[in-house]
């Protein structure tokens, strides 16, 4: 059985690391590479690197910290923010990224998705997308790092990055993320029948149990985890070794 | 010893080479054919797809020398993910398409009632060969992949993976030349000590 992966969730503003609330408010916290070396040595199954900025700015992610992560750490590294085209795509993966992560671009131009999985393979394309629950219980989709509201239903925008080739889904839960208050479950039990790749949480971890309920009541085979790790006293080993304690298929590292 | 790598332009060769650079040993990222003439050892990796791996791997010519360096002067060859599948007689992504045949088999989707495709993240790894599993703490290792490797001869197969109701070859062995589905170069100490295996395996 595959294990549930745990994933360090690193939010890069300039080449700094930060983390806020609900996509705003943010904190310095500590450089990529440091962070990267550490969650590494500790058996994160994988880090995800998101240039917030970069798509607003109408720029790339800076590939020169991706090769700095590859050559110290020996983990899958997905790394995003600003990828427009299959060439910006190619840089980092020249750069050393093992996965790709398209957010805006997906929801503008969803074709996109369709010719980077032929280039590249459906298992290095991930698609991330933010959500936020409106007042009647909807959930509404949102790009460039949440400022802008897309004109999109998430079941119709989700069914259709998959088919186009998308290999893994991440979602955020804009109203959740860096609260510490929980997952959405609710959202991630929608998406389960309509997700025949990998899905990864985001939004929300806080304590130990807010990850044993996700494994438990949904079907996400990881966790994307900020600010538990960044500014609280855990980490990935103290993690793994409650998920295991509570039968929750974890990697031993 | 030299250990070659082919840089095919089907990215991740970077890992690679960090990887066996932690081992202090000397790595040629060929970019040309010619420059495996100086490698002891060959390295194939890649992940992408194996219609446009294959094609690019004949188009800058690596396709006919591999087979000269590895089926006529024998030297020992590691293919990761696609470069263990490239090993196959055909595969079926992307259409029908040839593969270097060098061990018989076929390449196809993975397909089950029970799993998510591409299969992605760690798994464990029920190991068959001794020497290339050496000295493992945990035997998990990092897969990410949409199609595998059903060799033909079972007794190349070196190592097996559960994935739901499915079981997948996640490595195969025959002579000089050893496959692994998963990705060495992104698990952590196990991986890198696979490498270091298959490096004592050649020496």
């Amino acid at each position: 059985m595959t294990y549930k992966r745990i994933i360090p969730i690193f939010l890069l503003k300039g080449n700094r690391l930060v983390k806020g609330t609900r996509f705003g408010d943010f904190v310095d916290v500590g450089d990529p590479l440091s962070q990267a070396m550490i969650y590494d040595a500790q058996g994160a199954d994988e880090i995800i690197i998101v240039d917030i900025d970069a798509s607003g700015n109408k720029r790339l992610i800076n590939t020169d910290i991706i090769n700095a992560m590859i050559h110290k750490c020996r983990l899958p590294i997905s790394a995003g923010g600003g990828i427009k085209t299959i060439e910006d795509a190619r840089k980092c993966f020249g750069a050393g990224a093992d996965k790709i992560i398209i957010n805006t671009s997906a929801a503008l131009n969803p074709s996109l998705i369709k010719h980077l999985a032929d280039e590249f393979g459906s298992q290095s394309v991930v698609v991330s997308v933010d959500v936020k629950k409106s007042r009647t219980g909807n959930y509404d989709v949102y790009i460039y790092s949440g400022r802008q509201k897309a004109a999109l239903d998430i079941m119709e925008h989700i069914s259709r990055v998959i088919d186009y080739g998308a290999g893994e889904v991440i979602v955020t839960s804009i109203d959740k993320e860096g609260t510490l208050t929980g997952f959405d479950y609710e959202i991630y039990n929608k998406l389960k029948n309509i997700t025949k790749v990998p899905l990864i949480a985001s939004g929300g971890a806080g304590k130990y149990d807010d990850m044993v309920k996700l494994f438990k009541e949904t079907d996400c085979d990881a966790c994307a985890v900020g600010k538990m790790l960044f500014l609280r006293d855990y980490d990935i080993v103290k993690f793994k070794s409650y998920l295991k304690g509570r039968k929750i298929p974890v990697r031993d590292a | 010893m030299k250990i070659g790598i082919v840089n095919n332009g089907l990215g991740n060769v970077g890992s690679v080479h960090s990887a066996f650079e932690f081992y202090k040993y000397d790595v040629i990222l060929a970019n040309n054919p010619k420059d495996l003439d100086a490698s002891d050892v060959i390295v194939l990796a890649g992940v992408g797809n194996f219609k446009t791996a294959a094609a690019k791997l004949r188009q800058l010519q690596f396709w006919n020398k591999l087979g000269e360096e590895v089926i006529v002067k024998k030297k020992p060859l590691l293919g990761i993910c696609l470069g263990m599948q490239l090993f196959a007689d055909v595969s079926f992504e992307g259409g029908e398409n040839k593969g270097l045949g060098w061990i018989k088999g076929r390449v196809v989707k993975i397909e089950g009632d029970l799993v998510k495709v591409p299969h992605i993240g760690w798994d464990e790894v029920k190991p068959m060969d001794e020497i290339l599993f050496k000295g493992m703490r945990y035997n998990s290792f990092y897969f990410m992949h949409s199609y595998h490797f059903i060799p033909e001869d079972k007794s190349v197969i070196k190592a097996v993976t559960q994935y739901g109701d499915l079981e997948i070859v996640s490595a195969v062995r025959k002579d000089n030349i050893v496959g692994v589905q998963f990705h060495p170069e992104k698990s952590q100490g196990d991986g890198l000590r696979l490498l270091r295996n298959f490096l004592e395996m050649s020496k």
